[in-house]
């Protein structure tokens, strides 16, 4: 416990807490002699305990105005986890299902998809922090690495909105890599790319993916949403079909993503359950230990000290009540 | 006039005679109205002796001198009445003090002034002490015949605030009054122990010893049946908080009664039980008893 004080002056009253253990709180009322009257037990208890309430609440009252507080503090743990900036198509083509056409019915389309069970990771990952950024035509920052879960998780259920025009992977993937760059945190990280599609990399934008992936170890998952179709990463070209980046942007997308160095996995996903195993997979391979800060908020003690100031004299009240008093009916001379 | 706590200074005595009956003989020289061992003119008839012993022709028993077989001539003899001398010991420690539906510091003021005002009627001595730790120095009074000194000490007793405690000024005084057998009335409310009291009565044994008993009814009977109650004791001080119950007043009651048997058995080994006034004094009750005279 770290208590502290708002206003510690007013310990200096703590000592009228002792004060009931001489002073009896009631109007006393001459007697004879007390000598031949045992003390009894039940007198003994009922005495001793007012005093006590009246001590209790005298301290009460006195914590309660130096306001004592436990301290608010950070705690450094460990758990297992990364940061992870997940980064993310919104493309117009997301708002497909799998099999390229508008989702009707229950059908669910590939943002709804991976909006669903990104929140079911973001949700069990419990010590990981998460950034989101988003790319279509151009990149976007949606959150900086935070562990807010409300936000992240706030940012993931706005995936499913309508997309926009096309897709920039080259400068997202930059993006994120800024993203990262921003978190000066030390722990294990990892770029978790979702996206339906891939597109020609800048020359210019390549080197210096290249060049940040060999700054600091960050693992890259590639989600490819898969649509009916298109043509997967690992297909070879067909007979007499060119094998450019522009015929076969998913194809080249890999293998440019296998020259970075980084530990890289790409998951080729064509319906929401093997999106579902992709990212059981990710999850699995995330097991670094990580340090992370919980933070302790300051607890406010002085409503409880009144609290309990308030029902000791409430039972004080009640005795006081109950006191009874001897008869002093003589009048004087009796004659 | 009323002092702080209530008495009445200046409270007149009750008009009332109390009449002294002893069952002992008193050996002062002095006439009197109680029966003692002095041969002398009033009286009762004693005996007969011879007018050699007894020259006063007066008194010849023209009857009993025929009778006798010695022919000789035989006088009456009469016992004197004598005067005795009757102290009156009022306690004066810090339970006389307490007021509740009585003053039995006042109760003791209206009865020594009584006793006195009796006493000196029939031509008795009369002294009163008043004693707590000590013989108080200020009410102190040998036995005198003179009247009205009783009413300033009633008065006086009426304003004393009793505060200490004890019985060693009873005793001092059983010292000052040592000598001839005398009436003692020990005025007090026996908030004593059994050894404490067996010492007085132990210290008052030569003389006819009187305990008048003082109670109040708000000290026990008249306690409330529930609720705290918070005591003083005015002697020694102390402070106590009492769950007043049912069940505990019985208790106090009987504590109360237990006390109360302790001083019967010991002033009746002494000679005379005690007379208890509870609040109010019944002085045709107070008469009946001192006529009684003891055992």
């Amino acid at each position: 416990m770290n208590l502290a004080f708002a206003h510690p002056l007013f310990l200096l009253a703590l000592p009228l807490a002792l004060v009931p253990l001489v002073w009896l709180s009631q109007r006393t009322h001459d007697y004879a002699s007390l000598d031949f009257m045992d003390p009894d037990w039940l007198s003994t208890a009922v005495d001793w305990g007012l005093r006590a309430l009246l001590s209790l609440s005298l301290l009460g009252l006195v914590l309660g105005l130096a306001g004592l507080h436990v301290r608010g503090t950070s705690i450094e743990r460990v758990g297992t986890g990364a940061h992870i900036v997940l980064l993310i198509d919104r493309s117009s083509s997301m708002d497909q299902t799998f099999a390229g056409r508008q989702p009707t019915g229950d059908e669910m389309s590939k943002s709804t998809a991976a909006r669903v069970l990104l929140e079911d990771f973001i949700q069990k990952r419990a010590h990981d922090r998460f950034g989101v950024a988003a790319f279509s035509t151009a990149p976007f920052l949606v959150l900086p690495i935070t562990d807010h879960k409300e936000a992240v998780l706030a940012a993931i259920r706005a995936i499913d909105r309508p997309g926009l025009a096309f897709t920039d992977v080259g400068r997202g993937l930059a993006l994120s890599l800024a993203t990262h760059e921003a978190d000066p945190a030390a722990a294990s990280r990892a770029i978790v790319l979702v996206s339906d599609g891939a597109a020609v990399i800048d020359r210019k934008v390549q080197e210096l993916l290249r060049q940040g992936f060999s700054k600091r170890r960050i693992n890259l998952y590639w989600l490819y949403l898969r649509t009916e179709g298109s043509r997967g990463i690992y297909e070879e070209p067909r007979q007499g079909e060119e094998d450019t980046p522009q015929a076969l942007p998913e194809r080249h997308l890999h293998k440019f993503f296998l020259t970075l160095g980084a530990p890289y996995r790409a998951f080729e996903a064509d319906n929401p359950q093997s999106v579902a195993d992709a990212i059981a997979e990710i999850d699995k391979l995330e097991r670094e230990p990580i340090r992370y800060v919980e933070r302790v908020p300051q607890t406010d003690l002085a409503h409880w000290a009144y609290a309990i100031a308030a029902v000791c004299l409430a039972i004080l009240l009640l005795a006081k009540l109950c006191e009874v008093g001897i008869a002093r009916t003589w009048k004087g001379a009796n004659v | 006039m009323i002092n702080d706590r209530g008495n009445s200074v200046g409270a007149m005595p009750p008009a009332v005679d109390i009449p002294f009956r002893l069952a002992w003989r008193s050996s002062a020289v002095r006439a009197g109205a109680h029966r003692s061992r002095q041969g002398g003119t009033g009286g009762l008839f004693k005996d007969h002796v011879s007018l050699l012993d007894n020259p006063d022709p007066r008194r010849i028993d023209l009857r009993a001198s025929a009778r006798d077989p010695l022919e000789a001539l035989r006088v009456r003899r009469f016992e004197q009445n004598s005067a005795i001398t009757a102290y009156a010991l009022v306690d004066v420690t810090g339970s006389m003090g307490v007021v509740g539906h009585t003053s039995k510091i006042s109760l003791a003021a209206d009865l020594v002034s009584v006793l006195a005002a009796s006493a000196r009627r029939i031509g008795d001595a009369f002294g009163i002490i008043a004693c707590d730790s000590d013989v108080h120095g200020e009410l102190f009074q040998r036995a005198t015949r003179a009247r009205a000194g009783e009413v300033e000490f009633a008065a006086e007793l009426r304003g004393l605030t009793p505060n200490r405690r004890g019985v060693e000024g009873l005793i001092r005084a059983s010292e000052l009054i040592a000598g001839r057998r005398k009436l003692v009335i020990l005025i007090s409310d026996f908030q004593m122990s059994s050894q404490e009291m067996e010492d007085v009565f132990a210290a008052l044994s030569p003389h006819d010893v009187v305990p008048i008993l003082l109670r109040d009814s708000a000290e026990v009977e008249g306690l409330p049946n529930w609720g705290l109650l918070a005591l003083r004791d005015v002697e020694t001080g102390r402070r106590r908080l009492v769950a007043m119950r049912p069940s505990l007043k019985t208790r106090w009651c009987r504590v109360d009664a237990d006390r109360r048997g302790r001083l019967r058995a010991i002033a009746s080994r002494h000679g005379r039980e005690p007379f208890e006034i509870t609040d109010v004094i019944d002085w045709d009750r107070l008469a009946t008893y001192f006529a009684g005279g003891g055992i």
